[in-house]
Formats: C-alpha cells, sequence, structure tokens
C-alpha cells in the first residue's frame, strides 16, 4: 500500500497533517487591511488575499483571534497609574511652545494676536513708573537730591584742593 | 469617560492636549485588555502589561503622531486598529524580555538528541482549496481551535465553518485519491 493509499484512511486530522500547502510565501498585510479584514469590511478579493496571509502566518493567526475575542467581551479594569502615565506623554500646548521657543518667542507670540495687549502692557508700564516716582517723593525730592549732591560735588573739590597742596608740599621738597 | 467613537481624531492628531486626555481615557481598557492578552502566553506580569501598554501610547504619539495619522476611519473602527496595534507593539516587548538563551555546552546532551522522523509531505497544489478553506482546516487542525471561534472571527454561522471543512476535505480526498488510484 502506498504512503497516500495510507493518508486517504486517517483521519482528517492526520490527512492534513501530512499534506503542506504549496503556495508561495504571501505578501505582508498593513495594519490597517488587517484590522479592516477582522470587522469583515474587505472586497471578496482583498479578503481571499489577507486569508492566504493569515493561514500562511500561525502568528497572525493567532493575533486574528486574540483581537476578535478581546473585542467582544467586556474590557477588565485598567491598573491605576498606566492612564497617568500615558497623558504625561503630552503636554499642555504653552508648556510645549515655552520649551521650544524661550521665553522673547514666547512674549512675541502672546502679544501677537490681540491689540488689547500692547495697551495692558504699556498701562502696566506706566503705573509702575507712576508708582516707583510717588514712593520716590515725586519732583521735590528729586530737587533736594540735586542740591545734595550739588554740596556733594563741591565738598569733593575742596577735598582735590588739599590733595593739590599735600602734592606741592612734597614737591617743594624734591620727593 | 468618553467613547473611542468621540474623539476629535484631527484634534488629536494636532496634539491637542485635551484630545489625548480624553484619547487615552478612552483607549486604555482596550489596551490594557490587549496587551494582557497578548503576554499572557509569555509568562510576563503586570509591571511588563504597564510597559507594554505605555509602548502603545509612545508608538501613537511619536513622530509627531505618525501612526495615528495612518489611521483610516473608512476601512475599520478605531477600536479594532487600536487592538491590532496594540497587540503588535505587546510582542513586540514579549521579544526584547525574552530571556536570554542558554549556552549549548550547558545542556545536557539526552536534551539534544532528536529522533529523525522527517516525512516528505505531500503538496496540496495551489488552487485545490480557497484560502478560505486553507485559513479554516489550519485553525481546526494546526490550533485546533473552536468552531465557535474561528465563525466569530469569520463572522459567519458556526454551521457554515463545518461545512467548508466538510468540503475542504472532500475535495483533498478526491484528488488524492486521483492522483494514487
Amino acid at each position: 500500500m502506498s504512503p497516500q493509499r495510507n493518508d486517504l484512511s486517517a483521519s482528517d486530522k492526520e490527512l492534513w497533517q501530512s499534506l503542506a500547502t504549496g503556495a508561495a510565501e504571501p505578501p505582508p498585510v498593513d495594519d490597517m487591511d488587517f484590522a479592516a479584514w477582522i470587522e469583515g469590511r474587505v472586497s471578496a478579493a482583498e479578503a481571499a488575499q489577507i486569508e492566504a496571509s493569515v493561514a500562511a502566518d500561525p502568528e497572525m493567526r493567532r493575533a486574528a483571534l486574540d483581537i476578535a475575542d478581546v473585542l467582544g467581551k467586556p474590557l477588565p479594569a485598567v491598573p491605576e497609574g498606566m492612564a497617568v502615565r500615558a497623558r504625561a506623554l503630552i503636554g499642555f500646548e504653552a508648556e510645549r511652545s515655552a520649551a521650544r521657543k524661550g521665553f522673547w518667542r514666547w512674549f512675541l507670540d502672546w502679544m501677537a494676536p490681540s491689540a488689547l495687549r500692547p495697551a495692558a502692557v504699556t498701562m502696566a508700564a506706566i503705573a509702575i513708573a507712576a508708582g516707583g516716582f510717588t514712593m520716590g517723593g515725586g519732583l521735590g525730592a528729586s530737587f533736594a537730591q540735586q542740591q545734595s549732591d550739588g554740596n556733594g560735588i563741591q565738598k569733593a573739590g575742596s577735598k582735590s584742593e588739599v590733595s593739590t597742596d599735600i602734592s606741592e608740599f612734597f614737591a617743594s621738597d624734591g620727593i | 469617560m468618553v467613547d473611542l467613537n468621540q474623539i476629535d481624531l484631527q484634534a488629536l492628531a494636532r496634539g491637542d492636549k485635551r484630545s489625548w486626555d480624553a484619547f487615552v481615557g478612552a483607549a486604555a481598557p482596550l489596551i490594557n485588555a490587549m496587551v494582557r492578552r497578548a503576554l499572557a502566553p509569555h509568562g510576563l506580569g503586570d509591571e511588563d502589561v504597564m510597559d507594554a501598554a505605555q509602548d502603545v501610547f509612545v508608538r501613537l504619539c511619536a513622530q509627531d503622531f505618525r501612526l495615528l495619522k495612518t489611521y483610516d476611519p473608512a476601512r475599520a473602527g478605531l477600536s479594532t486598529w487600536l487592538a491590532v496595534i496594540a497587540r503588535s507593539a505587546a510582542i513586540d516587548h514579549a521579544r526584547r524580555r525574552r530571556r536570554p538563551t542558554q549556552p549549548i555546552d550547558e545542556v545536557p546532551e539526552t536534551a539534544l538528541g532528536v529522533e529523525d522522523r522527517h516525512v516528505e509531505k505531500l503538496k496540496i497544489p495551489q488552487g485545490l482549496l480557497t484560502e478560505r478553506q486553507t485559513l479554516i482546516l489550519r485553525y481546526l487542525y494546526d490550533e485546533e481551535r473552536e468552531v465557535a471561534d474561528i465563525a466569530r472571527l469569520l463572522k459567519v454561522d458556526p454551521q457554515t465553518i463545518r461545512s467548508t471543512q466538510h468540503k475542504a476535505l472532500l475535495r483533498l480526498r478526491a484528488y488524492f485519491r486521483e492522483g494514487t488510484g
């Protein structure tokens, strides 16, 4: 009896396992196409192509069943921290812009969109200047300060006279 | 919690923080379940599930959301596509975590002895079985999967799976009987 005859009398599983599919290695399947096939949203021709690839690859066969199974069941609770870690991957736009552009670029960007912003900045600058001026005692104090500075200059002048006299004294001694 | 279908994908692809946060909240349960399932046969625990899930999120937002931008809502639902991406990332993670191989000198000789039982298999000619018939026979005999699981995957009635299996076997028997008779 030939081996073929033995195979034919064997059980269905043994028959299958004694055979090898002679097809050439099918092309790899794109993730998007694989997802579409799992959902049954491909044409008959596309389905045949994808099924040839899935049939030829044990990993893809397991993937298809796993995915269909997970999608068809209620999902378990998410461990604490998983979402927190994932959310931290993306920062707020302001944080990312500041990190990318530096302060002055950020400041100019902030100023640009609205005409009110330069006005607000000007008003703030005037208020700060006026506050500082008032705290410093105004024009009266400024005048008094000038006077005081003038005396200081005079005193300094008399000091320089003294120092000139001392120089002359040393010079007369031939030092 | 926001549903995955309610996520503004355009805002998400632009890097909008609020959309990303909403997306993470909606996608985390599915990604967690898929990663957990993919890692289970590899004996990897909760810490690896966390790391592999983070790998999925990193892949999605890396290089200015390049991967996320390849998603096409007209082709498949976001959940299915995410499950495909998550499983793929989890398998890559498991491969990276695979234990280093043992040097061959440390393996006992008895463990290396392999009986030569190589038998030349008969080739099924191309076109004898349809791709679907081949797939179903592989699931039934190579993977030993249940008819109900295959039917759920292929979105057909379990009876259709049995009928396809029966027709495929009839073709095989007929071909090899004729070829040898």
